[in-house]
């Protein structure tokens, strides 16, 4: 007994009791519904048996239910443009400004904090302000296309099966780009100065200092960026829910909505919970490659 | 010989303050130079704008007899060798070697012959696979040599290569650098603020403070006349001594000013009566007598010894000191003479700093007419 008390006040036994209350903690709030979610991916769930846990096991019923649904693939295809789109854009975009900023020119550094203006903001009033800009009649963005003569007649981003999801994705780029550069801008301050002048001398010029130093010295907080796109993608609801409600006809639907709707709206649990679990698949892979290309720094 | 560097009346400002004062310096192909001075000297700036990694604002700067002014760093045709070695952390040694190579173009196999040779010659050849986390300070320096070798430049510029490493690596990477200079007949330009590095190792040194050139020339001769107080106290270790006097009205004779301590010299060369001067002496040109039969006496302060040479230095204002080779009997406290030859007396303005040069035509009359060794030829006469 007495061993044991020492241990707590000066030996291993006070190491595991720091690192077991923050597991502890994530356990209760993130481990146990997290289970849930999976256990019930494999029930059958229904408004009167939601109080309980024992409900009837149904096998991968759920899930084969859930691809015979005609929308469920549009709706997979539907989050990987929106995934791929959405890193892409912010990810270009972003490391452009990064590199533009890293000039310095005089106020670069205040100019690149008020971009993150838009990282601050909620995704709801970032959701309403694209309202207006994306409004069919008398919308911003069509003023200026049709102004520069690239569209004849307004384009309704909203409720235009061809256009909704890319309203989203707009929306999405312009909210998460200053993000990415802030991220990359402090990627491109860690690479040593000397090793462009090095690769001057060596004969490089712009382009092949770009290709040959920047980008490979960059590799691992570009894998962490695009790791982290990938979570933040998939986590994005207000957005969707501000400016298309996944509308017109499930045309600018995705998983992490489509969960919700199907959840809180149609009352279908386990069709909810089905989705959430193929979501995290995703996300566990996305998790896996950003822990470790934030781990395989290259650092001379 | 053809000039591999020409440097006219080149200047740098950085806004306002003015890094590079009226720079000429000519440098002979496959010559050695070292530029030395305090950190702040502009050395460094020098080197760079060699480079082209700065640009100069005002003056001529020629690399092989070409105009470089404008010509960015990348077609200059020069390599360096950084303080911080700037090897490419993502790449293998061998890659690191063959970069410049593969940037221009040249076919893989030709380039990884050419890393295979130099690496041979630097001895690199078991560490190709490696990455520079992976190697010690000592390789890496080889590395980023070797780095600079393989593109036979017009000239290598070195900046500081060797102040991260140890001080016996650095004795021996000294020693090897300067064997590759004469092996590769490089023009090389090396930057330091170790005066030891730059007398060992250069053919060719050029002194600066605040910008300016203070004094250049060879090794020796730098030692031997320096053209002012600064590049007298910069060059030689340990330190040159120097003491405030002024020229008797002979102008033939010294007074000294050593605080408590009053001592008189006398001249080889007449100086003009009544002017302040200071007088510079080495430690290792003063010799250790008994007390009364040197040039004058001073109490003695620290003794330390290093086993090869004991320093010496008086508890006089300013302080003296003494290297006297082997062991010394000399203790604290203790009233010793110092014996010196007038002829290595350097005299400054104290002005100015500048070396007051005695006429080389009465110098020279004056020593014949002495006796030829000099048995502790300053007098020494008690005041």
């Amino acid at each position: 007994m007495k061993r044991i008390l020492s241990s707590i006040t000066d030996g291993r036994g006070f190491d595991i009791g720091l690192v077991s209350l923050p597991l502890a903690f994530l356990f209760v709030l993130s481990g146990l519904p997290l289970v849930y979610n999976v256990v019930m991916s494999f029930q059958e769930v229904d408004m009167f048996s939601l109080g309980s846990f024992s409900r009837p096991f149904v096998g991968f019923k759920n899930y084969i239910d859930l691809f015979a649904q005609p929308e469920t693939w549009p709706i997979l295809l539907n989050t990987a443009i929106f995934v791929t789109a959405s890193i892409a854009g912010q990810f270009l975009i972003g490391f452009g400004l990064a590199l533009f900023f890293w000039v310095n020119f005089p106020g670069a550094s205040w100019l690149r904090g008020l971009f993150l203006v838009s990282w601050v903001m909620p995704g709801l009033v970032v959701g309403a302000i694209w309202n207006w800009i994306l409004s069919g009649d008398f919308g911003v963005l069509n003023f200026l296309l049709r102004e520069t003569g690239v569209i004849s007649g307004n384009i309704f981003w909203r409720s235009d099966p061809n256009y909704s999801l890319w309203a989203v994705i707009i929306a999405n780029i312009w909210l998460g780009t200053s993000f990415n550069m802030i991220l990359l801008s402090v990627g491109l301050s860690g690479i040593p100065k000397d090793l462009y002048e090095a690769a001057e001398l060596d004969g490089a010029n712009a382009f092949q200092r770009f290709w040959t130093i920047t980008l490979p010295m960059m590799r691992s907080t570009i894998g962490a960026i695009v790791a982290l796109g990938l979570i933040f993608t998939l986590q994005q609801f207000d957005l969707f829910a501000a400016i298309t409600s996944g509308g017109p006809n499930n045309t600018s639907n995705v998983t992490q909505y489509w969960a919700w709707d199907l959840s809180f709206r149609q009352y279908d649990f386990a069709k909810g919970a089905t989705i959430s679990v193929i979501m995290i698949v995703f996300v566990m892979f996305a998790s896996v490659v950003y822990v470790r290309s934030t781990r395989h720094e290259v650092r001379g | 010989m053809t000039l591999q560097i020409e440097l006219n009346g080149v200047n740098k400002f950085y806004g306002s303050y003015h890094a590079l004062k009226n720079i000429d310096l000519a440098i002979e192909e496959g010559t050695f130079v070292a530029l030395v001075g305090p950190s702040g000297c502009g050395k460094s700036t020098l080197l760079r704008s060699l480079a082209g990694l700065e640009k100069i604002s005002a003056g001529e700067m020629k690399i092989a007899g070409a105009r470089m002014n404008d010509v960015p760093p990348r077609k200059r045709d020069v390599a360096m060798v950084f303080q911080s070695y700037a090897l490419y952390p993502h790449m293998t040694v061998e890659e690191n070697l063959t970069y410049s190579l593969r940037i221009r173009g040249v076919k893989k196999a030709e380039a990884l012959k050419a890393a295979a040779e130099v690496a041979t010659t630097t001895g690199l050849s078991h560490l190709m696979k490696r990455y520079p986390r992976e190697l010690s300070g000592g390789q890496r320096q080889r590395v980023a040599m070797s780095r600079a070798i393989i593109r036979h430049p017009k000239a290598f510029l070195f900046d500081e290569p060797l102040s991260n490493l140890d001080a016996a690596l650095r004795v021996h990477m000294r020693k090897e650098i300067r064997a590759l200079h004469d092996r590769l007949g490089a023009t090389s330009v090396y930057v330091t603020h170790d005066q030891i590095e730059a007398m060992t190792m250069a053919d060719h040194v050029v002194v600066m403070r605040d910008g300016v050139i203070e004094q250049q020339g060879r090794p020796l001769d730098l030692y031997d006349r320096p053209a002012n107080r600064f590049v007298a106290g910069f060059i030689g270790s340990p330190a040159m001594n120097f003491i405030p006097a002024v020229v008797e009205d002979d102008g033939a004779h010294l007074a000294l000013d050593l605080g408590a301590t009053k001592a008189r010299l006398s001249l080889v060369a007449p100086v003009a009566p009544g002017a302040s001067v200071t007088v510079g002496i080495r430690p290792e040109h003063i010799r250790i007598v008994g007390a009364g039969q040197g040039a004058f006496n001073i109490p003695v302060g620290v003794v330390e010894s290093t086993g090869s040479a004991t320093y010496i230095t008086s508890a006089t204002q300013p302080e003296l000191m003494v290297v006297e080779t082997g062991r010394s009997a000399a203790s604290g406290g203790e009233l010793i003479g110092l014996a010196m030859d007038p002829r290595q007396l350097h005299i400054f303005d104290a002005e100015t700093g500048k070396r007051l040069e005695p006429q080389k035509a009465l110098l020279d009359a004056q020593i014949t007419s002495r006796a030829a060794p000099h048995p502790a030829a300053a007098t020494f006469s008690p005041s």
